[in-house]
């Protein structure tokens, strides 16, 4: 049985070509119409009409047998449906050969596709379609579509094309320094050519497109082309490291490589101190074996004797310098020595330092500056009185009497006091204890901490205030109408004054505030900056000056202010505290934690800028700790006000608060209005107080 | 440099400012035109002509309106030009004044 196909410009035209290559007439084949043609548009999307013509039956018989036959006649009817599906249309001569194929193993390839040539055929069966799963770098046309599924059905219907691809690209490389000019780096990325065939695939219901993938790497970077790069970056020879530059020129695989290193400085070491002894007193009361509390053994007083050596100097250890690159050298960071302030009781000895004096050692660092001192103590026998004097003290203070009235004991170290303090005043830049009561007395432990602390808020709201003036300033200058010119004549102070008179008339009464309690506190405050800050204050908004004031020194001013208010409120480092076993109308401040040990307090004030614990009863008052608050017993039956305060992130704890009592954590206040056991209130996260 | 002419009508006087009211503008002030003024019972300060205005300038009108107040005078601003104004109002002149006399 001879069957062909053959495509024309219509129908007809494909059917006569088919009867000539058959050399038969119409009457004697059956025709199968594969595909009507498409005109399309100027011959574009056109098609070819496309038929098959097979002999009848009765026409074969009339033909020359030949040697296929027999299998021929076994297959004839799957033979019917055989064609052969081509990239493109099908040429004649390939649908023979494909017919042989055919005819040699015909039931092999029924419901079968396959690949040969990079082309894709099949064969379908009236049960079954094959499959085609579509690899990657494959793409598959049917009928001049892009199959996009990944599996696919195919049919001697369509018409396909198999289409896969190649990739290439370029090597790419830079080449960059640091910013230290340490190292130069060289970061290279292979270029690569990819070739994809796809193989032939042997018949089969399902097959999978797989390509066939040949990578090849070219690396076109060329070592003049590094050594060019390195020369206009100026590289010196002796810091490139060839093997590097080998490597990266031989690289398969994208990478960065370190081409050039410098010699890195050595930072050395400041000049330090070395301490000889063991300065870290253990301050505050102890718990013993029995679980008491001593507060008799209060400090442990680290103390030295007639020529011991307190410390040794270290002198600095300079670093080493380094080189860039670019052969220029890299100087290490410069380092100093100590500067050593030998305070009383003090002598150096090459590098020792020495005290002359018995006493307690004290040693105060700051950046390079270290002051080294023996605080002396003195000791006081009987009563402070007008008989002795107040006590002003550059040591520790004991005093075995009383403090009597209107008395002052100042020291800058601690002061103990074994009996009473009547309407007197403490002052020690260390702790302060007392072993019987204090009535209507001041009492104030660490170092001018309220002082700074009052300052520093005033100085807050100053400099928020001259803050928005610089800004008002700022807006005028830029306003149309204004004419900025006078401020080269006469500064600022014309608009200044304006300013004063209404928009910022609050400020010169803080001003008038601030510069009065600097005078007052002038002996006590340590830093001069306190004090220039006032000048410098009245000069703008309190006096005439004629002195032509500038935006820019205003705004120097504003800034020393900012700092100044930001050293004022950071956390004073409790190394100071106050026991007393009982207080009544008085004030008790103190930087560091605030005991009382005894009955309580009655009308007191309490700062404490640490903890404040109280083991007996606050009746009326106001207390405050920084770091949190317990009290056995606060209130009374009768109501009497008595406000406990904590920062917003501290706990208020109370064994009995009766009424009266006012928690304040924060901003928030609460007012007990009966009396309450177990108190353990905090502020949640809605800012109001709750009890745990 | 100001320049002001004067238009009296019996009691009332009207003062037409010209030019920027700045520092060069205080001898004319002082001593000429509140002079002048302290001799009506009402007066409006005419600020049409006027387009800048510096510190000093703003120191000499408060001066002025707060001179002839005290005198029992009463005074008046008028027509200030927006930018003019709008420096008023940052520097809150119109709080200072009184809201009343700006018209």
């Amino acid at each position: 049985m001879q069957s062909i196909v053959a495509k024309g410009k219509d129908i007809n035209e494909a059917i006569e070509l088919g009867l000539k290559l058959l050399g038969t007439e119409k009457e004697k084949v059956s025709i199968e119409i594969i595909q009507t043609e498409t005109k399309g548009f100027l011959g574009i999307g056109a098609k070819p009409a496309i038929v098959k013509l097979t002999k009848l039956e009765a026409a074969e018989a009339q033909q020359a047998p030949d040697k296929n036959d027999v299998i021929e006649q076994a297959v004839s009817e799957i033979n019917m449906e055989e064609v052969a599906v081509l990239s493109g249309f099908l040429p004649e001569r390939e649908h023979e050969g494909e017919h042989q194929i055919g005819t040699k193993e015909p039931d092999a390839l029924v419901g079968k596709a396959w690949v040969k040539n990079g082309a894709l055929f099949c064969k379908t069966s009236p049960t079954h379609f094959p499959t085609v799963t579509i690899g990657e770098g494959v793409k598959l046309y049917r009928n001049h579509e892009l199959v996009k599924e990944k599996t696919t059905i195919v049919t001697e219907n369509d018409v396909y094309e198999i289409k896969v691809e190649n990739e290439k690209k370029d090597t790419k490389w830079k080449v960059w320094m640091d910013e230290k000019k340490l190292k130069v780096f060289l970061y290279v990325e292979p270029g690569y050519k990819i070739t994809r065939k796809l193989p032939d695939i042997e018949p089969s219901q399902h097959i999978e497109l797989v390509v066939e993938e040949y990578k090849e790497v070219y690396n076109t970077l060329s070592y003049a082309d590094v050594m060019q790069k390195l020369e206009s970056l100026q590289v010196a020879h002796q810091f490139i490291r060839q093997e590097q530059i080998v490597k990266a020129l031989e690289a398969k695989e994208p990478g960065t490589y370190e081409i050039a290193t410098g010699v890195s400085a050595k930072d050395g070491k400041n000049g330090w101190i070395e301490l000889n002894i063991d300065l870290r007193s253990q301050s505050g009361p102890t718990v013993n074996e029995d679980g008491k509390v001593d507060y008799r053994e209060i400090r442990k007083i680290p103390s030295v004797e007639r020529g011991q050596v307190i410390a040794t100097v270290h002198p600095p250890v300079p670093g080493l310098p380094g080189v860039t690159v670019t052969n220029e050298p890299l100087p290490a960071k410069q380092t100093y020595p100590v500067v050593l302030q030998a305070g009383r009781g003090i002598i150096t000895v090459g590098d020792k330092i020495v005290a002359t004096e018995s006493g307690r050692p004290q040693v105060e660092q700051r950046g390079k500056l270290v002051k080294v001192s023996i605080a002396p103590k003195f000791t006081h026998t009987g009563n402070v009185d007008l008989s002795s004097g107040n006590i002003r003290f550059a040591g520790d203070v004991e005093i075995y009497g009383d403090v009597e009235k209107n008395m002052v004991v100042e020291a800058e170290g601690d002061i103990i006091v074994h009996k009473t303090v009547n309407m007197a005043s403490l002052v020690a830049s260390g702790a302060i204890v007392v072993h019987s009561n204090v009535v209507s007395s001041e009492i104030s432990a660490g170092k001018n901490n309220m002082l700074v602390a009052e300052l520093g808020h005033l100085l807050g709201i100053m400099q928020q205030n001259i803050e928005k003036m610089i800004g008002v300033i700022r807006q005028l200058t830029q306003s149309p109408a204004f004419k900025s010119s006078d401020f080269s004549r006469g500064g600022l102070q014309p608009l200044i004054r304006i300013l004063l008179e209404k928009k910022f008339q609050s400020l010169p009464p803080l001003v008038k505030k601030y510069v009065e309690i600097v005078r007052k506190g002038e002996n006590y405050l340590e830093d001069d900056i306190w004090r220039e800050i006032a000048v410098s204050l009245t000069k703008v908004f309190l006096s005439l000056t004629n002195e032509v004031i500038s935006l820019d020194w205003i705004i120097q001013l504003s800034r020393k202010m900012k700092e100044l208010h930001e050293i004022s409120v950071s956390p004073v480092k409790p190394d100071s505290y106050v026991s007393l076993p009982s207080a009544l109308n008085s004030r008790i401040y103190c930087s560091g934690d605030v005991f009382v040990t005894g009955q309580g307090c009655i009308n007191t004030k309490i700062h404490a800028g640490g903890m404040l614990k109280i083991n007996g009863v606050i009746r009326g008052g106001e207390v405050y700790g920084r770091l949190g608050v317990e009290i056995n017993e606060t209130g009374s039956e009768r109501g009497t006000p008595t406000v406990i305060a904590v920062p917003h992130d501290q706990k208020i704890r109370i064994n009995k608060a009766m009424e009266g009592t006012i928690l304040k954590i924060g901003n928030v206040k609460h007012a007990l209005k009966e009396t309450r056991y177990y108190v353990v209130a905090c502020i949640d996260k809605d800012e109001r107080i709750v009890f745990e | 440099m100001i320049q002001y002419s004067l238009h009296e009508n019996g009691e009332y006087l009207d003062v037409k400012l010209a030019g920027d009211l700045d520092i060069d503008g205080t001898e004319v002030i002082e001593e000429e035109l509140i002079p002048n003024m302290e001799k009506y019972q009402t007066v409006n300060i005419n600020f049409e002509g006027v387009r800048f205005v510096d510190s000093t300038g703003m120191g000499l009108l408060m001066n002025m309106v707060q001179s002839l107040k005290e005198k029992g005078i009463k005074v008046t601003i008028s027509n200030v030009q927006q930018d003019v104004m709008n420096v008023f109002e940052i520097l809150q002149l119109p709080e200072i004044l009184g809201e009343e006399i700006f018209i």
